[in-house]
């Protein structure tokens, strides 16, 4: 006998209503898969029933008037293939290439990164540096938030129950980069990870930095000391300095505070060449 | 997923999805319910690589894929090397390399090979692969010699 019921809705609006009708019972969304089934086999979670988004035409990519829409259930390897992406939002393509292995990224998707919201997720800190906003999709209707608004904590966020992640929208292509630092190159949880962006108009830069929990966390006050355009030696080491002491860092079994504090300057200093280098 | 509903082909085979409960993994259609055992389970993490396949022609994890998510599809395990034409040359790769210890991460590894022959075609430069082939992992770390059957790929006919 199955641990679970499995369902794959064929339009948003059966999934929805799926949902809804599991509303009160453990109900379990499923995009590719590779995260909430590990979570099933530890334990973290029990669902009874699971709604598959296999079968909803969401597997798309969408470049129009320079914003990139990438629909939830895409899987990471056909966006990383996307010769535009690599080109046009670098940080990104670096970001996806972070995920996993060849073979995890054929299956796993944005939107079930994004949906999971895990405090070590590697997309949650360039798609914030991006200024990227989700798509969500339910019984009222649809709706657009900030990926900064819509991720609350580790594992939290804004969507409510009977909620679905329709697409996400990356408005521009911008100079960016987005670099770790862990043991092992793939398969591995990345200690500290670091994006950061510049917008082309306004030459202002963006960074996050990620691997701590609670949550991926834009430093708005690392990217002013970035200032406009390409930064001078002295306010390079202003921002790297400022980002090692701006977030709360704390220890683990992958590297002590002191380690991480140390990571993000490097790290900074590093993705802003970086991004300075896809630029030109 | 260009097959019939209901159904998922696995090599020459035939699964009726009726038939499989709605939380099987893909690992175990393969290697209880079909008794294909060439396909390892190593970790069940999506961590080693040892359980990779072919699905439609690209590799995934099956210890982290639901059989039923596969409806329509076509899976290709190890033991559809003899009919599979990059299957089949990485195989002769790790061969010729003598590119094996125990030999438990093998088969995902030229599964994985394959795959990546099959996504980026002759194009791919040894240094491409070597880089994809790194979500599976050899115990024995025997890693030089996995280097040299992705190396010596060219040397026999493709």
């Amino acid at each position: 006998m199955a641990h679970f019921e499995l369902v794959a809705p064929r339009t948003a609006e059966e999934a929805v209503a799926e949902l809804r009708a599991a509303s009160g019972t453990s109900v379990g969304v499923l995009a590719g898969g590779s995260d909430l089934l590990i979570d099933i086999d530890e334990g973290r979670v029990a669902p009874t029933r699971i709604v598959s988004l296999r079968r909803l035409p969401w597997r798309t990519l969408d470049w129009t008037g320079g914003a990139l829409t990438i629909g939830s259930t895409l899987p990471l390897r056909t966006l990383e293939d996307d010769p535009d992406v690599r080109r046009r939002l670098p940080g990104l393509w670096q970001a996806i290439r972070a995920v996993g292995s060849v073979a995890l990224r054929h299956r796993a998707t944005l939107g079930g990164n994004l949906g999971r919201a895990a405090p070590s997720s590697d997309l949650i800190p360039i798609l914030l540096a991006l200024d990227a906003e989700v798509e969500l999709i339910g019984a009222e209707g649809t709706r657009r938030l900030p990926v900064d608004r819509f991720v609350l904590a580790s594992r939290r966020t804004a969507l409510r129950p009977a909620e679905l992640i329709r697409s996400i929208r990356i408005p521009e292509a911008r100079p960016s980069a987005f670099l770790w630092q862990r043991v092992r190159p793939a398969n591995d949880i990345s200690q500290i990870a670091v994006a950061v962006a510049r917008s082309p108009g306004a030459r202002a830069w963006s960074v996050a930095v990620g691997g701590i929990p609670p949550r991926s966390v834009l430093l708005p006050r690392v990217a002013e000391a970035l200032g406009h355009g390409s930064p001078t030696p002295a306010a390079l080491d202003r921002a790297a300095d400022l980002a090692s002491r701006e977030v709360a860092i704390v220890a683990d079994r992958r590297a002590s505070g002191e380690y991480r504090r140390h990571l993000i300057g490097t790290l900074l200093r590093r993705a802003v060449a970086s991004a300075e280098a896809a630029r030109s | 997923m260009t097959g019939p509903a209901g159904v998922l082909r696995v090599n020459a085979a035939s699964i009726d999805l009726a038939t499989v409960p709605a939380d099987e993994r893909l690992l175990d259609t393969v290697r209880w319910r079909l008794g294909l055992k060439g396909t390892k389970e190593g970790c069940r993490t999506g961590d080693c690589g040892a359980c990779s396949v072919l699905v439609d022609d690209r590799t995934v994890l099956s210890c982290l894929t639901l059989t039923h998510e596969l409806e329509g599809a076509r899976v290709t395990t190890i033991e559809g090397a003899p009919m599979d034409p990059e299957l089949e040359r990485a195989r002769a790769a790790f061969q010729r390399a003598g590119a094996l210890q125990c030999g438990y991460c093998t088969p995902g590894f030229v599964v994985a090979l394959a795959g990546l022959l099959k996504e980026r075609g002759t194009a791919a430069t040894p240094e491409e692969l070597l880089d994809g082939l790194q979500g599976n992992l050899c115990r024995c770390t025997g890693y030089a010699a996995i280097a040299r059957a992705v190396a010596g790929l060219s040397e026999a006919p493709p």
